[in-house]
């Protein structure tokens, strides 16, 4: 089992070690799994260099934009509407969530035409904005199915105690439900920042100007601006875009382990 | 439970208007657009029925796309379903380092599929690459796995494969410990040894986490876009163009033509429907216990 696991991580390790190796040595065969002697060299061309494509320190800030915004847009929306959806009773509350839910059938691929014909129609291309709000649609239903599963299970008393204090909904939604529901705000957000952090068909729709690539359509550029043999700087790319999730995931493991258990197992 | 009447709608104001927006109209956008002849930058257009519809019954590469895409989908589903559950059965016996064990096949479902193109674009490479080297060393016969048409969509489910198994491998473990033990014990005082117990307690009872992964799978299969992209662009040949990269070449690429590229999104829904519900019934119906 150990020796499986180590496997499944050997192509990883090669994309790091391949990082950090002269680029005389990259290729040599048999393949060198030390790399010595080391250089940084290939991050610092990636990050610094002023290099038409190798644009990866831009695109890692793009990126984190983009993908913070995107957690805190979905976080704001879905939480919003998840609560009603929990506890209270309302005309169409039933249809909602029932459209909500159907929605996560839909492939994303299907809307790809439309979005971008929207996005080009309020002046988004190559923004901001037409990255976070497009990535935060996606996720939004998602989330709405998640939050309200955890809503559900608060206790009444909470709301009904503070209520006769005289709090409105919105005070009781921020000061008691959302501060007792932060795992699953946390896993909703490792799960937002992941999938915009990572989505490649869109920003490679909606992005042309060099200067807003994220870094998964910026990786892409790079593969194709050098010649094969140059795998350093790619390999530098890909092991910079792979360390924020890499520091989440060690930092947060059971969270996120617990979020797949149940975005799978109640989805 | 006394409230305003506008309140709930107050609550759902902003999360509906981003649903409504940015799902539902595209949605129902693309079906419009689908009856049309819209390319980019063309401010008008004009309904052609199903013009759109009908040239896709004569369009070869996009039947090579859907075969391409369908056949990538049923032979990795065998990986998909089998792999992550024995990897789950083994590390629920209890092995030691199993944080460790299920974090290092997590890992690579962290990576952006530009990441994992890349990495096995490296390691797949026929001079340079490491695999071919040790696979000769090993005796093995090699190719250019990914410019040969015969081997080049083993390569991408193999890439797949890699990337996506810790994800369900987490899924299997949760279904896992939602088994009671009580039915092991039992089994194993009726004197059921292992191999027994997994065919009669473990499947079985694993049904709907099997249904989860096998329709969720189906769904991303059918929308298989970046592995190609990177790895073979669709080559050689056509040998692994998919129906995604098909409509994002006609509609963003090559021709920009709008209208053609919605009615193959729809086809494309509609398949993934149809497969959706097939397994419904295939899976549904027998799991209660």
């Amino acid at each position: 089992m150990v020796a499986c696991a180590v496997l499944w991580l050997l192509p990883a390790v090669w994309v790091f070690v391949t990082s950090l190796k002269l680029t005389q040595n990259i290729v040599r065969l048999p393949p060198e799994w030390i790399p010595w002697p080391a250089t940084l060299a290939h991050y610092v061309e990636v990050l610094f260099s002023s290099s038409r494509t190798a644009r990866i320190g831009r695109a890692f800030l793009n990126s984190t934009i983009v993908s913070l915004g995107t957690v805190a847009l979905v976080l704001l929306t879905a939480a919003m509407a998840a609560y009603p959806l929990a506890r209270m009773r309302f005309p169409g509350r039933d249809v909602i969530f029932v459209l909500f839910v159907g929605s996560l059938m839909i492939p994303n691929a299907v809307v790809l035409v439309p979005q971008y014909i929207l996005t080009e129609r309020l002046g988004w291309l190559s923004t901001y904005q037409g990255l976070i709000v497009p990535e935060a649609a996606m996720t939004f239903a998602f989330g709405v199915f998640l939050l309200r599963q955890f809503f559900l299970t608060l206790p009444a008393e909470l709301e009904d105690a503070a209520r006769i204090d005289g709090a409105g909904p919105w005070r009781i939604f921020t000061r008691i439900v959302l501060p007792l529901s932060q795992p699953v705000l946390g896993a909703l957000a490792i799960f937002a920042f992941r999938s915009a952090w990572n989505d490649f068909l869109w920003p490679l729709i909606a992005v042309n100007k060099p200067d807003m690539f994220p870094l998964p359509v910026a990786l892409a550029l790079l593969r194709s601006a050098y010649s094969s043999e140059s795998y350093g700087p790619i390999m530098a790319g890909a092991t910079l875009s792979a360390l924020p999730l890499l520091i989440v995931f060690l930092v947060a493991n059971r969270r996120i382990v617990e979020g797949v258990r149940v975005s799978g197992l109640k989805g | 439970m006394r409230q305003r009447v506008l309140t709930p709608y107050l609550f759902l104001a902003p999360g509906l208007a981003l649903f409504v927006a940015f799902r539902v109209y595209p949605l129902l956008d693309g079906l419009r657009l689908s009856f049309t002849n819209a390319r980019l930058g063309r401010a008008q257009y004009a309904f052609v029925g199903l013009a759109n519809y009908e040239r896709l019954l004569d369009d070869t590469r996009f039947h090579v796309s859907l075969l391409n895409t369908a056949f990538y989908a049923v032979a990795s589903t065998l990986p998909i379903l089998a792999i992550p559950l024995a990897l789950a059965v083994a590390l629920n016996r209890g092995a030691s380092l199993r944080t460790f064990l299920r974090s290092a096949f997590f890992f690579p479902f962290t990576l952006s599929v530009v990441t994992v193109g890349l990495v096995w674009l490296w390691l797949l490479d026929p001079v340079v690459g490491p695999l071919n080297y040790y696979l000769k060393a090993l005796g093995i016969p090699v190719r250019s796995w990914l410019a040969d048409p015969s081997t080049a969509m083993w390569a991408i489910i193999l890439t797949s494969v890699w990337w996506v198994t810790g994800y369900y491998l987490v899924i299997y473990l949760a279904g896992l410990q939602d088994i009671p033990r009580e039915l092991y014990e039992a089994a194993a005082l009726d004197g059921a040894g292992g191999w027994r117990s997994f065919w009669a307690i473990t499947l079985p009872l694993l049904r709907p986490v099997f249904l989860f992964v096998f329709v969720t799978h189906i769904i991303g299969s059918f929308q298989i876009f970046g592995q190609v992209f990177i790895l073979t662009q669709g080559g050689p040949g056509d040998a692994t163009r998919t129906v995604v990269q098909h409509l994002y070449e006609t509609a963003f690429q090559n021709f920009f033509q709008f209208g053609s590229a919605s009615a193959m999104a729809w086809v494309l829904f509609a398949v993934i429907l149809v497969f959706s519900l097939l397994q419904f019934r295939l899976l549904r119906g027998h799991t209660q216990y």
